[in-house]
């Protein structure tokens, strides 16, 4: 089912290591043979510790050719969610190398995953060959690759995607985008990461072209990405609002006119910002992508010939039908009176043939989302008079730092078995630089300073360190709507009129 | 202004940016912001910006090599070389 895809080559412009893409199939095999012997077969779950490198796209590879189901994960997560998502996807096997640290690699031992590291099994001297073929094992329809985008702390919610899939995704850009910007494309994007892999990576990699993939989330990369672009004669590179704020303040502006295409995604994008981009780039052709990993991540994007920035314009759909309806129920779909009028804001819907398979072990939270092929994004928006679709917020409860999502409930779960916690409500702030943060209202059984440094302690030993919450209240109560639920808006309100906690002071004061 | 006063009131700034559980210890100028825990790196943007703001500097005209940026001594020599210039 890839028999048409090719990879191209592949070099990490910070260590200068380079693949051709014939050592690159050299190296896919080489596994492929590695990986048969020990053990891994068709429909497997592997977890991948270690992205962002040569040896990450040869181990995905190669996991397709025998059929297996790959798994990256967040290297940013605690041991505790590590061992939370161990327990509900029951790998088989993980890659790691010797980084790994001492805890999670006891998880996967005592659930019984069998690690497994490239580097103590390297052998020399296999067949390669440029075009590549997953092997008989693979059905279509098969588990190809799964990403966890929310509940690492409590239930993980896993989207899986199918050969079918990533290729329609694949084959869709291709058609919308054609492939000659992305000839020389750079990934600043982490590959746990529906936007830094299956797009920015893998859809110019595996069409033969040339990808340079550099660390995730580096701001040395940010202060020279200018110098990195001309170095490396850079045509295409795909980033979040928040590297962009970072970029353009520190780096000086590429100067070698290699750049020919730029995405943004995975957060809002101010028609400010854009237009800054635009200046710094030298180029015209910068996208606003719309994307979100159940849809395979780029669905749609401003290939609409000429325009001009605009706060929430998108554009047009790549590989799928966008619909505006007024109503978010599934009947929706079928009440001729649903779909909103141009101009009319409404809730987005999806039907794409990139659409994931489902959520990973939970068909009524898939139901809840997809419908007769339709699927609900939680996104507001409006198509206008000349098709153009744009965003106009959010119904989705979710935290956007900088294009990372956080989840509310993943940080309440955490906070809520703390011994002193008797309830937690965790919502969005605005940040200058990342757009949202997290912040945090909790009601404690004690609000001594030492109750609050072992909150603090727990909470860093449970949660990855993004989600912790930037700004703290402890509160007498928390506001509940009439049903008695914790409303996250009023919360949100309340704190709005409350001074935070000096929670520096207050880690710093002798315990 | 001295080097002096410029480090207590570089000092003074990073201690408003600094990582809440970072131990109140002294910030000598060779230690790595980053590597001793004492910021992230996303908080070099919020230098960068102090440095904007006290001494006029723009690091879109002159770039940035992030060493510049590495320790209390290296960005007091940056501060002295762009004051010069």
């Amino acid at each position: 089912m890839f028999v048409d895809l090719q990879v191209g080559d592949l070099t990490e412009p910070l260590t200068g290591r380079s693949w051709k893409s014939q050592e690159a199939m050299a190296q896919i095999f080489q596994r492929v043979e590695l990986y048969g012997n020990q053990g891994i077969r068709r429909s497997d779950r592997v977890f991948l510790f270690n992205g962002n490198n040569l040896e990450f796209f040869a181990d995905l590879l190669a996991l397709w050719y025998v059929g297996a189901c790959a798994v990256p994960i967040d290297g940013r997560l605690t041991p505790f969610e590590i061992e939370n998502l161990i327990k509900t996807v029951r790998p088989r096997f993980a890659f790691v190398d010797s980084t790994l640290d001492s805890a999670t690699m006891t998880a996967l031992l005592v659930h019984g995953v069998s690690p497994l590291d490239i580097r103590a099994h390297h052998r020399d001297g296999v067949r390669s060959s440029k075009n590549y073929a997953p092997g008989e094992e693979a059905r279509l329809d098969d588990e190809a690759l799964m990403l966890f985008t929310s509940g690492s702390t409590g239930t993980p919610k896993g989207v899986v995607h199918t050969y079918r899939s990533l290729r329609a995704r694949w084959m869709a850009l291709r058609q919308c985008l054609g492939v000659e910007s992305y000839h020389r494309t750079l990934c600043l994007l982490p590959t746990h990461f529906g936007h830094g892999l299956i797009c920015n990576s893998l859809f110019p990699w595996l069409s033969d072209q040339h990808l340079f993939i550099a660390p995730p989330f580096s701001t040395d990369i940010l202060m020279q990405l200018g110098r990195l672009i001309d170095e490396h004669e850079i045509s295409f590179l795909s980033s979040v609002p928040s590297m962009w704020a970072l970029a353009l303040k520190m780096s000086k502006p590429p100067q070698a006119n290699t750049l020919r295409r730029i995405h943004c995604g995975s957060a809002p994008l101010s028609a400010y910002l854009w237009r800054q981009i635009q200046d710094w780039a030298g180029i015209k052709e910068v996208y606003n992508a719309y994307g979100i990993t159940e849809t395979g991540s780029w669905v749609a994007g401003t290939t609409v010939g000429e325009f001009e920035p605009e706060d929430g314009l998108v554009g047009l759909p790549w590989g799928a039908v966008i619909k505006i309806l007024r109503s978010a129920e599934t009947v929706a779909l079928f009440d001729n009176n649903a779909p909103c009028r141009a101009d009319e804001i409404g809730y987005v819907w999806i039907n794409t043939p990139a659409l994931m398979q489902g959520y990973f072990n939970q068909p009524e939270l898939t139901d809840q989302a997809v419908s007769s092929g339709w699927f609900l994004t939680g996104d507001m928006g409006l198509i206008d008079e000349r098709g153009w679709f744009y965003l106009k917020g959010r119904e989705r409860e979710e935290i956007n730092k900088g294009g990372t999502k956080i989840y509310p409930t993943d940080v309440d779960a955490v906070v809520e078995k703390f011994e002193y916690a008797q309830s937690v409500c965790t919502f969005a702030i605005a940040d200058p630089l990342y757009g949202q943060n997290v912040a945090m209202a909790v009601v404690l059984k004690r609000q001594d300073a030492q109750a609050i440094q072992a909150l603090h302690r727990w909470m860093k030993e449970h949660l990855a360190d993004f989600k912790m919450p930037q700004r703290w209240y402890v509160v007498d109560s928390l506001p509940q709507n009439s049903r008695g639920k914790i409303s996250r808006q009023s919360v949100q309100e309340m704190c709005a009129g409350l001074p935070p906690l000096d929670l520096p002071a207050l880690l710093r004061s002798p315990s | 202004m001295d080097r002096e006063q410029k480090k207590n009131e570089l000092i003074g700034f990073l201690r408003t940016i600094q990582r809440p559980d970072y131990p109140d210890n002294e910030i000598d100028e060779d230690s790595s912001l980053i590597e001793s825990g004492l910021i992230d790196s996303l908080a070099l943007l919020q230098i960068v910006t102090y440095l904007e703001q006290a001494y006029d500097i723009d690091f879109r005209e002159i770039g940035i090599d992030p060493g510049e940026l590495r320790s209390v001594g290296s960005i007091l020599n940056l501060i002295a070389r762009e004051l010069k210039s």
